[in-house]
């Protein structure tokens, strides 16, 4: 019994060694464990022996009963996992294959730029404000202090609709409408759309985009100016960016600077960026003109102030790198594709 | 404007500066220096050489062998000029010498013979008669008898720099060379000499007289000069000019240039034989008046531009240029010499409808002050006597409409420096200020400034506060975080917020943003198949487009849309999500009288193979719920520029048009030269772009499971499966959801008919459905399919 018990043992467990699938390992479980199994006969034919043997013969049947159990359920999870791996293996895919589906798309970069700056300002506690883009004479220039047969209005030469209403020009002219209505303390930021009648070339489009600043308050200083733009222009270039004023003139505001930015590109070494001088010309600003304050029922004794405004679109092309400016209006998807 | 150095430094001494020094010290004074050019540029290694001998070529007829002395050697230099003799003095391109041409010269064999140079023509050293005679001839450049081997620039006096100084306009006062030697000379803490204007006067027997009838002239002042001798004005007089760009014609002309820019005032020099009786009107012209001027048009003048007339004609259109009848040229014996100020306004209107432009009028728009009328008239008088061009006369008259006004501003040095935000001493305040010519008293902290005549620009304290700073230097200024300031609260108002999140839903449905021009052509609305009577015809003229196709503001986005399709696809770009936001403006009348609506929209535009009606209005959709739009009715659209049964419009709970959108009508596509299928979707956020977006009000999840149900019916070809999923969901409550999975036509299905297979969601808030609620519902909801669409259950 013993040697039968044994031999069937090892017989069984090289047939279990031999099996290469879940089913003909089944099959082999069935000729053994099975209801007509050998083992179940060999316990089947205990009944044989005399009874005093039997339960010696019932535990040797048992203890080989469970070693092949735990054999073939051993070799089953081998199976199956040599089962799963094939098949896994049979549905390998090319995985260097894109698909063409539209996920997410992109803000144009100017829109991408005014979101950056415009948080900057917001973060400072800067009111963002729109107005009309199709102004009149008074918001455009008179009210900024641009009288009639002032020389800045052959500076710019502006779109006219009527004699007195036009596409504004800049967009100083949504400051005084919020000054009219909104008497500091304020800070006021206005991104918009502006309109010049120059003849589109790599550095002109008769449509492009300003973002102006405004502050007053009492006792503002042009060193406030300085420190806000200098904050500004570390946060928007680099840490290690510096500003310089250099004299202007705008008719809005007195003393008027333009603000050089240390060039990001050679930090101030000089390069082709910025034309070797080390420094790229970022907006224009200054110190509240009186009139125009007065102008806005603003008491100029009592409040000063300062306004900045840059070009969106050239500081766009400065720190993208575009070489002309016609590109971002020209909406080739290639271009656009790659400011995603 | 361009300033050289060499007349500069008449009044400034240069010495130890060099030009970029100076360039650098004006820019951090307010004067940007563009380019600084050197008159000589371009030209190298070209001397003065002296031909010892010339042989014929040995195998060229037309050449000639030239032995040139040229100081450091005797070289062979071939030439095919003929002009040359033996003897003669010549301009020498040595071997490596470099040409205004932008050409260098290299020694090389010329059919055989080496030749070590070239000599050279006027033309090509770039120069004319003006800077030395024969430089027009045809053939080399016979110098005068002069030194050898000495450098051909210092020769033809090609040795000046020139800034081309720009000049903010608030500062006329520098359009000068003289102007700009006061701010040179402070700027460097030199002195400045002053203008010559010594002369000596004549006697004279007649006596011209001034009337101003228009406060447009501010002031006019004229003299007489007799026994004048029309000729060529000397060599440094044309030089100057040349430099700056002036061509010279002679002597009384090249005086009145040379002022303008030395001193700034425009000059005008009449005959006074052409002048009656030598009594100058200014007046306003009359309309259909008529004048000739010196470039031989003639013009039409109207009553609001100025002229300088006699009693019987007008000679000169004030300020702009002067008439070619009373002109003077080569018989004119006796001038009567004109300065004058004029309103700028006044000259660039006038000069703006005639669409005539002088160096006067140019000078006048910029403004020209009081005090250079009489600076600039005593300079030419003292340059006619220098030049011994006439003889000053005693005879003057001069009317002064506008009386200077002198200005004297009270301030302090504390309320200067409380502008600047740093502390400046009140003793650098007024150096500063008296080095530019301003009178500065001190009494205790008050400063009493007088303001110099000419600088018209200077009004109040922060206007000394800038004079101060931008010689004290901005470097100065130290970066402070608004000590003084009240805390705000900052941010975008609603609007600008909604446009935001529009942009990022459009982004959100894989499209990317465009940005286009405000302005379209006449065209625009017939591309688009508009009817004569469309609302988005009424469009909003520009009176001064840059061209006809940027003439009329945008009513709508698609156009811009469709050029940047087009674009696209003929540059192979066939597969694109594209969008802009942009204002489209609607005129409340025409013309203007008011401002007119601006209204915010949103144009999306696919194309590609994969994209179809219903994606793009999955998209809309999409976007439209972000901002809690739910479309109460969907009709087929009325656009005349989409596909009248492929394009629909959104109405909103008002009955307004929300959105449109569809398949672009074949004929605008053609009209746009696109052959691809593009789908286009409009917007209209001003409809709700203002409008918070309504809080979310949580739903309870429901509790119990959702049964699905399918269900198939035929119904007639034309019934909408939009109105079929209506009719169901509100068959019955418990129908929670309804989804179309299938259309099927063909095999089993009548003509005209088809089979709409629908998913259903089954359910209710408090209950598991148990079968005869579902068999109940689902009766309920084929009844009403039955009854309002005579659909058949499909088996």
């Amino acid at each position: 019994m013993e040697e039968k018990v044994k031999q069937l043992t090892e017989e069984t467990v090289s047939a279990i060694a031999a099996c290469n699938t879940t089913a003909a390992l089944n099959d082999v479980r069935v000729k053994i464990l099975g209801k007509s199994g050998a083992l179940t006969a060999l316990l089947r034919n205990m009944k044989d022996l005399p009874p005093e043997q039997r339960p010696e013969a019932g535990k040797i049947v048992n203890v080989a009963r469970e070693k092949l159990e735990s054999a073939f359920s051993d070799r089953q999870d081998e199976l199956l996992r040599i089962e799963s791996e094939k098949r896994m293996r049979e549905e390998r895919i090319d995985i260097t294959i894109d698909e063409h589906i539209p996920l997410s798309g992109g803000l144009h970069p100017l829109t991408q730029v005014r979101n950056r700056i415009v948080e900057f300002f917001t973060s400072l506690g800067f009111v963002i404000a729109d107005s009309p883009e199709i102004e009149t004479d008074y918001y455009n220039f008179e009210a900024l202090n641009i009288p009639a047969d002032h020389p800045a209005r052959e500076m710019q030469d502006t779109f006219f609709v009527t004699d007195t209403i036009l596409l504004r020009s800049q967009t100083s002219a949504g400051q005084i409408r919020m000054m009219e209505k909104v008497k500091p303390p304020l800070k006021m930021l206005s991104p918009g759309r502006v309109f010049r009648a120059d003849e589109a070339d790599a550095t002109h489009t008769p449509v492009f985009h300003q973002i102006e600043g405004l502050v007053v308050d009492k006792g503002i200083t042009m060193c406030d100016l300085k420190g806000i733009l200098d904050l500004f222009a570390q946060k928007f270039f680099s840490k290690s960016t510096r500003t310089r004023f250099r004299p202007s003139y705008f008719p809005f505001t007195e003393p008027s600077v333009e603000v050089d930015a240390s060039c990001h590109r050679c930090g101030g070494k000089g390069c082709n960026v910025c034309k070797g001088t080390g420094w790229i010309e970022i907006m224009g600003a200054g110190m509240v003109n009186r009139n125009v304050l007065a102008n806005c029922g603003i008491d100029p004794d009592e409040y000063t102030g300062f306004a900045f405004g840059c070009g969106l679109d050239r500081i766009t092309s400065i720190i993208h790198g575009i070489t002309d400016a016609r590109i971002p209006f020209e909406n080739d998807i290639r271009f656009l594709k790659q400011f995603r | 404007m361009k300033l050289s150095l060499q007349w500069l430094s008449e009044y400034v001494a240069l010495d130890g500066i060099t030009p970029a020094e100076l360039a650098d010290k004006l820019v951090n004074i307010g004067f940007e220096v563009e380019e600084i050019v050197y008159t000589g540029k371009g030209i190298e290694r070209v001397v003065t050489g002296k031909i010892l001998d010339i042989k014929k070529h040995p195998d060229a007829d037309k050449l000639r062998v030239c032995m040139v002395d040229v100081g450091t050697e005797i070289t062979t230099i071939v030439t095919g000029a003929q002009n040359v003799q033996t003897g003669d003095f010549v301009p020498v391109a040595l071997d490596g010498a470099l040409l205004p041409n932008g050409k260098t010269i290299n020694a090389a064999p010329l059919r055989g013979v080496m030749s070590y140079g070239m000599l050279c023509s006027g033309a090509e050293l770039g120069i004319d008669n003006n800077v030395i005679k024969g430089a027009e001839e045809n053939g080399i450049l016979i110098l005068p008898e002069t030194e050898i081997g000495k450098d051909i620039r210092e020769l033809l006096r090609l040795n000046d720099w020139i800034l081309d100084v720009s000049v903010t306009a608030n500062r006329p006062d520098c359009q000068s060379v003289y102007g700009m030697a006061r701010e040179v000379a402070a700027v460097l803490g030199r002195k400045r000499k002053p203008l010559s204007l010594k002369y000596k006067t004549v006697p004279c027997d007649c006596t011209p007289t001034v009337k101003i009838s228009n406060t447009a002239c501010t002031r006019y002042t004229c003299r007489v000069i007799k026994d004048v001798k029309i000729q060529q004005s000397p060599q440094w007089m044309r030089d100057r000019l040349r430099s700056v760009g002036v061509r010279p014609i002679n002597n009384v002309v090249d005086i009145t240039n040379y002022v303008l820019f030395e001193v700034g005032q425009p000059l005008h020099a009449f005959d006074t034989s052409y002048v009656s009786d030598l009594g100058i009107i200014v007046r306003s012209a009359q309309a259909g008046e008529k004048i000739t001027t010196l470039d031989s048009h003639t013009y039409t003048l109207t009553n609001e531009m100025l002229v300088i007339a006699d009693k019987e004609k007008a000679l000169a259109v004030a300020g702009v240029m002067g008439g070619e009848y009373s002109g003077i040229n080569e018989q004119t014996q006796s001038v009567l010499l004109e300065s004058a100020g004029f309103a700028k306004g006044s000259v660039r209107a006038t000069s703006r409808a005639l669409g005539l432009r002088s160096d006067s009028s140019a000078r006048y728009e910029k403004g020209v002050d009081a005090m250079s009328v009489d600076m600039g008239r005593e300079r030419a008088l003292a340059l006619f006597d220098q030049l011994k061009a006439g003889k000053v006369t005693d005879a003057f008259a001069e009317e002064i409409r506008v009386p200077t006004q002198t200005k004297t501003i009270k301030t302090s040095a504390k309320k200067i420096c409380d502008l600047l935000g740093i502390e400046i001493k009140q003793s650098v305040i007024a150096k500063i200020l008296k080095a530019l010519d301003f009178v500065v008293q001190t009494d205790g902290d008050s400063l009493n400034v007088d303001v110099p005549a000419f600088r018209e620009d200077i009004d109040n304290y922060t206007d000394l506060a800038e004079e101060v700073i931008r010689y004290y230097g901005y470097d100065n200024l130290q970066s402070t975080f608004l000590p003084t300031a009240k805390t705000t609260a900052g941010g975008e108002d609603i609007r600008l917020k909604n446009l935001n999140l529009v942009k990022a839903c459009a982004c959100g449905v894989g499209a990317y943003e465009i940005n286009t021009f405000s302005f379209y052509g006449k065209k625009a609305a017939d591309k688009l198949n508009l009817p004569s009577d469309s609302e988005l015809r009424n469009q909003i003229e520009i009176l001064n487009p840059l061209g006809e196709e940027y003439s009329l503001m945008r009513t709508q986005l698609v156009s811009n849309m469709l050029n940047v399709a087009a674009l696209n696809i003929s540059r192979k770009n066939t597969c694109f999500r594209l969008f802009e936001v942009g204002k489209t403006y609607f005129p409340k009348a025409l013309p203007l009288t008011e401002l007119p609506d601006e209204r915010d929209t949103l144009c999306l535009a696919f194309a590609g193979e994969s994209e179809s009606f219903y994606t793009i209005k999955a998209a809309a959709l999409d976007i439209l719920g972000k901002f809690a739009i739910k479309p109460e009715r969907i009709e087929y659209t009325n656009k005349p520029y989409l596909h009248p049964g492929i394009g629909c419009d959104f109405f909103n709970a008002e009955d307004a048009i929300v959105c449109s959108l569809g398949k672009l009508h074949p004929a605008v596509a053609k009209n746009y030269g696109i052959s691809i299928p593009v789908y286009i979707c409009e917007i209209y956020l001003h409809t709700f772009i203002q409008k918070e977006i309504p809080l979310v009000r949580f739903e309870p999840l429901p509790k119990y499971q959702e049964v699905d149900r399918d269900l198939a019916v035929v119904v007639r070809m034309d019934i909408p499966v939009g109105a079929i999923l209506k009719s169901v969901r509100a068959a019955d409550t418990l129908c929670v959801r309804a989804d179309l999975f299938d259309i099927y036509t063909g095999e089993q299905i009548d003509k005209g008919y088809k089979s709409v297979a629908l998913s259903l969601g089954l359910s209710a808030p408090d209950r598991t459905l148990n079968d005869k609620d579902i068999t109940t519902a689902m009766q309920k909801i084929l009844s009403a399919l039955e009854e309002q669409f005579d659909a058949k259950l499909r088996l």
